[in-house]
């Protein structure tokens, strides 16, 4: 089948006769180019504090203002407070300036930064004399790391990050918090102010704070912090420090709070997006029956990082398939591919595909446990971003499955659906049917039953579809309708010749004199 | 190449010159273009002159000149020199955009079509000032820049809707998005402000909305890879206005032409298709503007009229309606008994009319009717999108549907029976209406295969069908009498059988309608039903039933070939083939006529062959012809060749290239059914067989080598005696063939053939070198295929020279061949052996190698004994090895070859598997025990103990089996 000449990584991996099998299963790619908005679903990177302080008045509507002119004059007043030697002043400044950060809509970050206030902050970090001061300029500062990664460079550079950690043991627990608030946007920035984080011991100070006694809105930083912690490729944080996380990150995983669940699952969710050596390491903490199990919650906030996590691991190594079957999920899986959250069916729908890229005895796993008939409705019904993923899904199945398992799935009405979407508008699908529409021939001709297929394909309208494809711009998708038109829908066949010494009348027969050991 | 006048002046002289009809002016002049080109600015120069010259005619040529030279000289190809000057690229990318606008409409063109090319290659990378060079230009204000500026982009972003996902396609339409979304936003904006500005003014009507199609074209392309952040947030403005431009007429736009899309229909098709995008692709974000979509789109096909320059749009809008019908969440759009009312009124019912245009095409075109009509290949018609719109409404409301339809159809009924002659298309329109209703599936194989149970398609065919097939008048109402005959064949699988007999004489006559369309449908009707499979897998109806009509039926189908337009009408000559198959030996008595006209029409049809089908039938019959008559009496097989072979002479002799393959079949045919020895007439032809020319062309092979076949079944002692000098020349033919991985199979037809037939002595001479080259090939490309008839061969071989010959042979060509290839070839890959023949060969060969070769038991080959014949068994017992080896995975693909040498195989001069072991041997399993039991009586003792020592378990069971069924045992 000409699935040659693609360059996206998952097509190159699909099995075809004769091909390595094991490489079937899909990854999901890293750094792609997006066109889409931020996904709403995944877990946040940055978080600015918005919230007020008790009692305390709400913003003076001066200060909310977009008008240039007012804000530069609050910032110059909040420069001279802070510059002044006077602890009132001082926190009346700082005060100012965290209220500015923290309106609901376009705080002046930057113009805070370029007043050059960062390094009077940061200095009052290590105030433990004067908590309340501490306490503002640890705010001030976390909400300017919640801007863009120039923001957080900016922080960052003017020394924040011990100050952070030293103060992560104060004893004020609201300036604890909003440490590990702070530490949590630096690290949500990227892989390396992750690792520059975990170098100067991040770690072993925010777990030391993981006590019973913790609230639960300060556990929800925490979780939130260490999620971070986890997270981004290129590189991976590094083993010995998942390993020091993960203990912790398992017993949150069993806290009653939504929040708390949903961040330590995308926590597990990043550190299996990975090579299957990352996903082992999750696997071998025995999390699989307690993440089987958050699938069933009722929060789409836990569902969609826990779908995430088993999607990932089910796209490592048989072995590691097998474990999260083993650990009951095909059985949570039809809930939610037909969970009312297209988003849901999707990611579902991701799962079953690799899980179809398995072994047959997996594939008939999912016949055991009832998926093909959700699978099928998602095909007709889906809506596309699902319907793509489900027929990865029959691709993947028809390719690695036994004719039986293939004619089981055909029966399911699987061929009529797949043939219905030959009408999508993304070559890649299109091109990704014809495959498994090719491998359904190929089990057909084993079982001598072409041209009945043929003719099924045909009744549904398939054969329409196909021929038409022949006009399609796309010449990997021309070529493969072209293919199948050629090799099961016309009578006709050909043959080619090489060239032999001839005279006109007659070939001249007789071996060349050139004799050579013959050796097979 | 300097930049001066001189240089211009040349230039604009050839240029001048290669306009001249006269090839001996025209033809040096493009040479020396072409042979300057390679200098540096030279395309400068032809910017220039498209820009300056004062001859119009220059400047187009220029232009034209300037876009092929890009065309072939633009891409940098890995390891070739770069063929354009650095600074002339940049030079050309500088200036060509503003030359493109400043430039009159047709040299405009050529110059956009020069930036999509170099787009193509350089853009965004090489190319980065282009977007905000473009998009400054949406400011100008001047629409007529705009619109050369909105082209270009459509020509360099159409791409993104048919390639795959991948980082760069994405990167760029980021890029692309980035630059580009907002000033189109805003250009779109404005251009819809300015309609209403000069809503009266057409010639800037005309402009501003060529723009808006372009922007709609481009809202397409940007937004097909996914949903672009942009427009997620923009959504608003723009499906607002989209919605407002579908609903929106102006008198002023509105054409006279009846055939031609004007703006406003190219518009609103685009918007349909914009709209079914975001439906199919991104439902979530585009539900909330969907339920408008669909009210507008239907209400403009309420008010859209029946004019061929609609049809696109038509379709595009109904195909809209019924993609969203069918998806569960937009159910309730539809589901009110009132509005699948005027679905069916408004949009269903009118457009499955028939219209002036389909009446035309009808009389005057009716290939185009028939292949559009019977073939389905009218995607983009409005009957087409409309079956489709019922269908997709039926998936949740076919009850409702087919009731309102019914309603439908009696009414236009009682309208025609009121008036047939004037309200005749009511009827055809009612008749259409319940085809589309009523199929569910079809096949052309079987016609409808699934119907709507709520059709009674029975009694429709008696109450309405059946009038206009008994009509005495076969010439009245053509359409109908087609709807009518079209009827039978596409229920033919649901109607009863009594009906369809019922039928059948009323199809003959209409084998007689003037019309062409009519009795094309006769005939594809009747050629259907004679398909159809009954209880047993024998034909439905039957040769006996047939009867009374059988002299009727061979008359009209003949008669109709005369008819004027249906002299190769590939339907009726199909027909008659299966009117053959089906009558068998009812025919013979009119074979004598029937031959006749059949080879008067091949001597026509052979000057200058041009229906392939028509023509494939006519050989399929005559095949027949010869089948049927000489499986009565095979001595008719002469009167046959005396008929035949002057027409084939001639085609041979003219080398009319089609034809050639039949006539190789036909004779095949014709010579197997001999069974005294080869006439003389065959033997003369048999030197001209052997000549490479014809064996060049691949459509050929297998014809020849089967037709050699033949010759060397029933004439091999004729060519040993008369014909030896030709010995040479026919293996000459295998060693060409096997040199092939596409034809080695051939190849070891025939050498299967000679070593079958041939006197052992006319061949002797020859054997070293043919296993020499088999050999040779075995060495440099071993395929699957290739040793899968390899190992048949030898296996062949030894049967019928005994194994002591193979292995001396083997081994005088190289000393321990033998062992080599039993060890390397036959033990691991006879497994592979496919074919029931095929194996018994292997199976009866292999027993001998075992049983009556000394050596396999006296020299260092015996520690080859038992793993032989444990593979003997696993050829007995173990499923077929259909494994292919990895490297050899695409071998199908690369050797696959074009369309146009396809061989074309008459199914019905097929050859009867050949056996040459034949009943010589019934059961190889006994063969192989009766065979151990003599070798182990001629040497008692070893064969068991070579037995006990290494064969496995399993097969030790399996061979007690054998020994069993033969009663014999081992001593």
């Amino acid at each position: 089948m000409p699935t040659e000449n693609l360059s996206d990584r998952r097509m190159s991996k699909f099995k075809n006769k004769g091909k390595e099998p094991t490489k079937m299963r899909d990854r999901r790619i890293a750094e792609c180019v997006e066109l889409r908005k931020a996904h709403k679903v995944e877990g946040i990177m940055k978080r600015r504090n918005i919230s007020s302080v008790g009692d305390e008045e709400p913003l003076s509507p001066e200060y909310n203002t977009d008008n240039k002119q007012v804000i530069s004059e609050a910032i110059q007043e909040i420069v001279a407070n802070v510059n002044s030697d006077c602890s009132e002043k001082q926190r009346q400044g700082c005060q100012a300036a965290r209220k500015l950060l923290s309106r609901e809509r376009n705080p002046p970050l930057k113009e805070i930064v370029e007043a050059g206030l960062l390094t009077r902050f940061v200095e009052f970090l290590g105030r433990n004399d004067d908590p309340t001061l501490q306490f503002e300029a640890a705010w001030s500062l976390t909400n300017v790391a919640s801007g863009t990664s120039w923001h957080t460079q900016q922080v960052v550079e003017h020394g924040a990050v011990p100050a952070f950690i030293a103060l992560l043991a104060s004893p004020m627990l609201n300036i604890s918090e909003q440490a590990v608030w702070a530490l949590g946007n630096i690290a949500g920035d990227g892989p390396s102010y992750r690792d520059a984080l975990i170098d100067c011991g991040v770690i072993p100070a925010l777990l030391a704070r993981l006590t019973p006694d913790a609230p639960v809105g300060y556990l929800r930083n925490l979780t939130w912090t260490l999620s971070n912690l986890c997270r981004n490729k290129n590189p991976f944080p590094r083993f010995s420090a998942v390993q020091q996380m993960l203990p912790s990150i398992i017993q949150l995983l069993h806290h009653s709070d939504k929040s708390i669940l949903s961040d330590a699952c995308w926590a597990i969710s990043y550190l299996t997006d990975g090579p299957n050596e990352r996903i082992d390491v999750v696997i071998k903490t025995g999390v699989l029956p307690r993440l089987v199990e958050l699938l069933g919650f009722e929060e789409l906030a836990v569902v969609t990082p826990a779908l995430r996590s088993i999607g990932n691991i089910v796209s490592g190594s048989d072995l590691q398939t097998q474990a999260a079957i083993d650990a009951g999920v095909l059985s949570a899986l039809p809930l939610l591919m037909r969970h009312p959250k297209s988003s849901v069916q999707k990611e579902a729908a991701w799962a079953v595909s690799n899980i179809a890229a398995g072994p047959c005895q997996q594939i008939q796993q999912l016949i055991t446990c009832g998926l093909l008939a959700p699978l099928v409705d998602l095909l007709r019904n889906g809506d596309f971003k699902t319907q793509r993923e489900a027929v990865w899904a029959v691709t993947n199945y028809t390719s690695g499955g036994t004719v039986d398992q293939v004619v089981h799935l055909v029966k399911c009405g699987a061929l009529e659906a797949i043939l219905n979407l030959l009408q999508a508008k993304d070559a890649k699908t299109v091109l990704v049917i014809l495959d498994a529409i090719n491998n359904i021939f190929l089990a057909a001709e084993k079982l001598g039953e072409v041209d009945k297929l043929c003719l099924l394909v045909e009744e549904v309208g398939g054969l329409d579809r196909i021929e038409f494809l022949q006009n399609h711009e796309n010449n990997a998708v021309y070529r493969a309708a072209q293919a199948l038109i050629e090799k099961y829908f016309s009578e006709d066949g050909g043959d080619q010749c090489l060239a032999t010494e001839a005279t006109d009348s007659n070939f001249v027969f007789g071996a060349s004199d050139v004799q050579k050991r013959f050796d097979f | 190449m300097e930049l001066n006048d001189r240089n211009l002046q040349t230039l604009t002289e050839y240029l001048q010159k290669t306009l001249s009809p006269d090839p001996a002016v025209r033809r040096p002049a493009e040479k020396f273009l072409e042979s300057v080109e390679g200098n540096q600015n030279y395309p400068i120069l032809l910017l220039t002159m498209l820009e300056k010259s004062q001859d119009e005619v220059i400047r187009v040529c220029a232009a034209v000149t300037f876009k092929n030279y890009i065309k072939r000289n633009w891409r940098v190809v890995e390891d070739e020199p770069n063929k354009i000057s650095d600074p002339d690229r940049t030079a050309i990318k500088a200036n060509i955009v503003n030359l493109m606008l400043s430039s009159p409409e047709q040299i405009q063109k050529q110059l956009s079509d020069a930036i999509s090319i170099i787009g193509r290659e350089d853009f965004p990378q090489k190319w980065p000032d282009l977007l905000t060079e473009m998009v400054t230009r949406f400011q100008s204000g001047d629409f007529y820049i705009i619109n050369g500026i909105l082209r270009t982009a459509h020509s360099l972003f159409k791409r993104y809707r048919h390639e795959f996902k991948s980082n760069e396609l994405w990167s760029e339409i980021k890029l692309v998005l980035d630059t580009f979304a907002q000033p189109l936003t805003e250009l779109f904006k404005a251009t819809i402000d300015l309609c209403q500005t000069h809503a009266t003014d057409i010639n800037a009507l005309k402009v501003l909305f060529s723009s808006l199609t372009l922007i709609s074209k481009l809202f397409y392309s940007l937004n097909f890879q996914d949903l672009p952040e942009f427009f997620e947030d923009n959504m608003e403005t723009w499906m607002t206005n989209f919605h407002n431009l579908l609903t929106l007429d102006n008198k002023l736009l509105q054409t006279d032409d009846e055939e031609e899309a004007g703006l406003l229909e190219l518009l609103k098709s685009q918007i349909c298709d914009n709209a079914a995008l975001y439906a199919q692709k991104y439902d979530e974000e585009f539900q909330p503007y969907l339920p408008r979509f669909v009210t507008a789109i239907w209400n403009l096909l309420v008010t859209t009229g029946q004019e061929v320059k609609y049809d696109l749009l038509v379709s595009n809008a109904i195909q809209f309606l019924a993609s969203v019908c069918e998806r569960p969440h937009y159910k309730h759009l539809f589901e009110d008994q009132n509005v699948l009312t005027s679905i069916c009124e408004k949009v269903i019912v009118p457009n499955m009319e028939f219209r002036s245009a389909d009446e035309e095409a009808f009389e005057d075109n009716s290939e185009e009717y028939i292949i559009r009509d019977l073939e389905g290949s009218d995607i983009d018609t409005r009957r087409r999108a409309a079956c489709d719109l019922v269908r997709g409404l039926c998936k949740f409301f076919e009850g409702p549907v087919t009731g309102i339809f019914s309603g439908y159809v009696s009414s236009m009924l009682t309208e025609y029976a009121k008036n047939p002659g004037v309200n005749w298309k009511h009827k055809d329109a009612a008749i259409y209406l319940v085809t589309s209703l009523a199929s569910k599936a079809q096949t052309q194989k079987h016609g409808i295969t699934q119907a709507n149970e709520l059709v009674n398609l029975s009694e429709f065919f008696v109450n309405h069908i059946l009038v206009d097939l008994k009509s005495p008048n076969v010439n009245e109402f053509p359409v109908l009498k087609a709807d009518a005959i079209k009827y039978v064949m596409t229920f033919r699988s649901q109607l009863p059988k009594e009906q369809l007999l019922e039928a059948v004489p009323l199809l003959v006559a209409h084998l007689q309608a003037e019309s062409i369309v009519q009795h094309t449908y006769a005939a594809h009707a009747l050629e259907r039903l004679f398909t159809m499979r009954g209880a047993n897998n024998t034909t439905l109806i039957t040769s006996t039933e047939m009867a009374p009509f059988t002299e009727q039926l061979l008359n009209n189908l003949f008669k109709s070939l005369a008819i004027p337009g249906s002299s190769e009408n590939e339907y009726i000559m199909k027909a008659i083939m299966r009117s053959f198959s089906l009558l068998q030996e009812a025919i013979v008595p009119y074979i004598p006529t029937l031959i006749g006209q059949l080879t008067h029409k091949l001597l026509l049809v052979s000057k200058n062959p041009s229906k392939p089908h028509f023509n494939h039938y006519l050989f399929e019959s005559l095949c027949l012809s010869i089948r049927i008559t000489c499986k009565a009496n095979p001595d008719t097989v002469n009167s046959f060749e005396e008929a035949l072979f002057p027409v084939f002479t001639e085609i041979l002799q003219n080398d009319v290239q089609e034809f050639v393959p039949y006539v190789f079949q036909v004779m095949s045919l014709l010579l197997e059914i001999h069974t005294s020895s080869i006439p003389s007439s065959y033997m003369a032809l048999f030197p001209h067989l052997l000549q490479p020319v014809l064996w060049e062309r691949t459509g050929n092979i297998p014809p020849l080598v089967r037709l050699l076949q033949a010759y060397l079944e029933k004439g091999a002692a004729a060519i040993a005696s008369t014909a030896a000098d030709k010995i040479p020349g026919l293996l000459g033919v295998f060693q060409k063939l096997i040199a092939s991985k596409a034809n080695d199979h051939q190849g070891f037809y025939l050498l299967n053939s000679i070593v079958e037939h041939m006197p052992t002595d006319s061949i002797t001479q020859y054997r070293k070198q043919i296993f020499i080259l088999l050999f040779q090939r075995l060495q440099s490309s071993k395929t699957t295929k290739f040793v899968k008839s390899f190992l048949v061969f030898i296996n062949l071989y030894c049967v019928k020279y005994g194994a002591i010959a193979l292995q001396e042979i083997f081994d005088s060509i190289q000393p321990k061949m033998f062992g080599m290839v039993v060890e390397k070839i036959i033990i691991p890959e006879v497994q592979k052996v496919s074919g029931p023949v095929e194996k018994k060969i292997c199976a009866v060969g292999i027993t001998k190698i075992l049983t009556e070769c000394p050596a396999m038991m006296d020299t260092e080959y015996t520690k080859l004994w038992t793993p032989l014949l444990q593979s003997l068994i696993g050829l007995f017992e173990l499923p077929e090895d259909d494994s292919i080896p990895d490297d050899e995975h695409f071998i199908d693909i690369e050797d696959t070859p074009g369309y146009q040498t396809a061989f074309s195989q008459l199914a019905f001069a097929g050859k009867k598997e050949h056996d040459p072991i034949g009943d010589a041997v019934s059961n190889p399993k006994i063969l192989l025990a009766q065979s151990l039991h003599k070798l182990s009586t001629a040497c008692p003792g070893r064969v068991p103990s070579m037995l006990s020592t290494s064969l496995p378990a399993e097969a030790l069971q399996y061979l007690q089996g054998y020994l069993q069924a033969a009663t014999v045992q081992l001593v």
